[in-house]
């Protein structure tokens, strides 16, 4: 239902390539870890995705469509379709955790407030955020606050949810209760495509697992391949360092 | 002896009448600042706009009534104003100095508020215009449901600010004729030939009225500190 075809993107008038070359694919219900180095291009890649960076060459299809990176606002209907997870939350301070919910299917999808209402508490209740309602993002922890980013993505009804280190920002006593969420949301046959350093997550629950590095994605393979037979140098080495026995 | 002055000079009557000069000030002043925070918005959003014609109509509006003297805006507008209309529309008329002057103080502060907006606008972090990108909000919902509400609190403090500004620039339209603070506490001083009481008198009066605003300011700025 995702298809990158030949997507590169760099920055600083060319000096930084942060994609070279990205070719995949992504079917329905899959789960995608994409994992790598820091600096390797996976946030960039996944934000290529739904438009918040304009690819400089290559395609990305979603169900066949072409996006149009020329005229986004054209695609709103399109990139509605993914909903995208920030490492840094990006909840709308000034509001509450229902209208955080809420905006998006009130004003972008027209839907009926009360029925917009009625899908946010339900999805709250789904992340156990039930009784914050009415909170402000400043009154959660944040561990809470990613847990009601995932339902302000899930609330536009989308058919793919992507995560940009949707745990790299938290307390680590904190990652377990969002992890828990996605694990939820892959049991229930949502297609996820989580850039994460968390492999433990991405040997268990991911489909397929992608290794970048300096911008080039170095191998696709089942979690199997990936990290118990990795080919690449590259990758056993990177393994050596994440993985502590 | 100088009591007997203050005495002389400061009649109920005159003092009646420098109060209602500062009134005037105040509500020149109030009309400038929402007049001005229009334009300002406006000219801050064209700023900001991707659309190169905008930016550059923005630009030159800034650009010429930041680099200007207001004393000469007004003098301007007051001045060559009927002429304009003769020359071009074949009509006369009379200016009222009260309301050409508040829309000359407005179009200077405007070009000030542009600054001021755009700067509130742009620090608003990048992170919400990329999650409203991904909530599916147009250029508009943006601005008005995420940016702008979270800019206004960060804009009232050096807004009132520019309250008392425009409350000390009001006596610029002393030149003009209109009877506002400073033009009254002039009025008395040739009434009495005494430059003293009446000039010292005015400066108590915008100290009071600018030291309350500033006060009013420094609540809003703790309340809002708070609630963050």
């Amino acid at each position: 239902m995702i298809k990158m075809d030949k997507v590169c993107k760099s920055f600083a008038a060319g000096r930084i390539k942060a994609v070279q070359d990205a070719d995949f694919e992504v079917s329905k219900g899959e789960v995608i870890c994409v994992i790598g180095p820091s600096g390797s291009g996976k946030s960039t890649l996944i934000r290529c995705i739904n438009g918040l960076e304009t690819p400089d060459s290559g395609e990305v299809f979603i169900d066949g469509q072409k996006l149009d990176f020329g005229n986004l606002k054209k695609q709103i209907p399109l990139i509605m379709r993914m909903g995208f997870v920030f490492q840094h939350f990006n909840l709308f301070p000034h509001m509450t955790v229902l209208d955080n919910l809420t905006l998006g299917p009130i004003q972008a999808q027209k839907k009926d407030p009360e029925a917009a209402k009625k899908i946010a508490r339900d999805l709250l209740k789904r992340v156990g955020l039930e009784d914050k309602l009415d909170s402000y993002p400043a009154q959660l922890s944040g561990g809470q606050k990613q847990r009601v980013a995932i339902a302000r993505a899930l609330a536009q009804e989308p058919e793919v949810l992507l995560f940009d280190e949707p745990t790299s920002a938290l307390d680590p006593e904190m990652i377990g209760e969002v992890l828990e969420v996605m694990l939820e949301l892959a049991k229930s046959g949502m297609t996820l495509v989580v850039v994460t350093h968390e492999m433990g997550f991405a040997r268990e629950v991911a489909t397929r697992v992608v290794f970048m590095d300096q911008g080039k994605i170095l191998e696709i393979g089942t979690p199997q391949e990936i990290f118990d037979h990795p080919k690449s140098e590259r990758l056993q080495d990177f393994l050596s360092k994440v993985i502590r026995a | 002896m100088t009591i007997a002055l203050i005495q002389k000079i400061m009649t109920p009557e005159n003092i009646e009448f420098m109060l209602k000069g500062a009134g005037y000030s105040l509500v020149i002043a109030f009309c400038a600042l929402i007049g001005g925070s229009i334009l300002g918005l406006l000219a801050a959003a064209a700023k900001l706009s991707r659309i190169k014609i905008f930016k550059v109509i923005a630009n030159i509006y800034c650009e010429v009534f930041r680099g200007t003297p207001m004393l000469l805006q007004i003098m301007l507008l007051y001045l060559a104003g009927p002429v304009i209309t003769k020359t071009f529309m074949g009509f006369v008329y009379t200016p009222n100095p009260y309301i050409i002057g508040a829309i000359a103080i407005a179009i200077n502060s405007g070009a000030y508020e542009t600054e001021l907006f755009r700067s509130v606008i742009q620090a608003v972090d990048k992170g919400q215009w990329e999650a409203a990108h991904t909530t599916g909000l147009t250029y508009i919902q943006t601005m008005r449901y995420v940016i702008l509400p979270q800019a206004f609190r960060r804009v009232i403090p050096p807004f009132i600010n520019e309250f008392i500004v425009l409350i000390k620039d009001s006596s610029l339209l002393s030149t003009i004729g209109a009877i506002e603070l400073l033009r009254s506490a002039q009025i008395l001083t040739s009434n009495y030939y005494n430059f003293f009481v009446p000039y010292t008198a005015a400066a108590i009066m915008y100290l009071i009225v600018t030291m309350t605003i500033s006060n009013i300011a420094r609540g809003v700025e703790r309340r809002l500190a708070e609630s963050d």
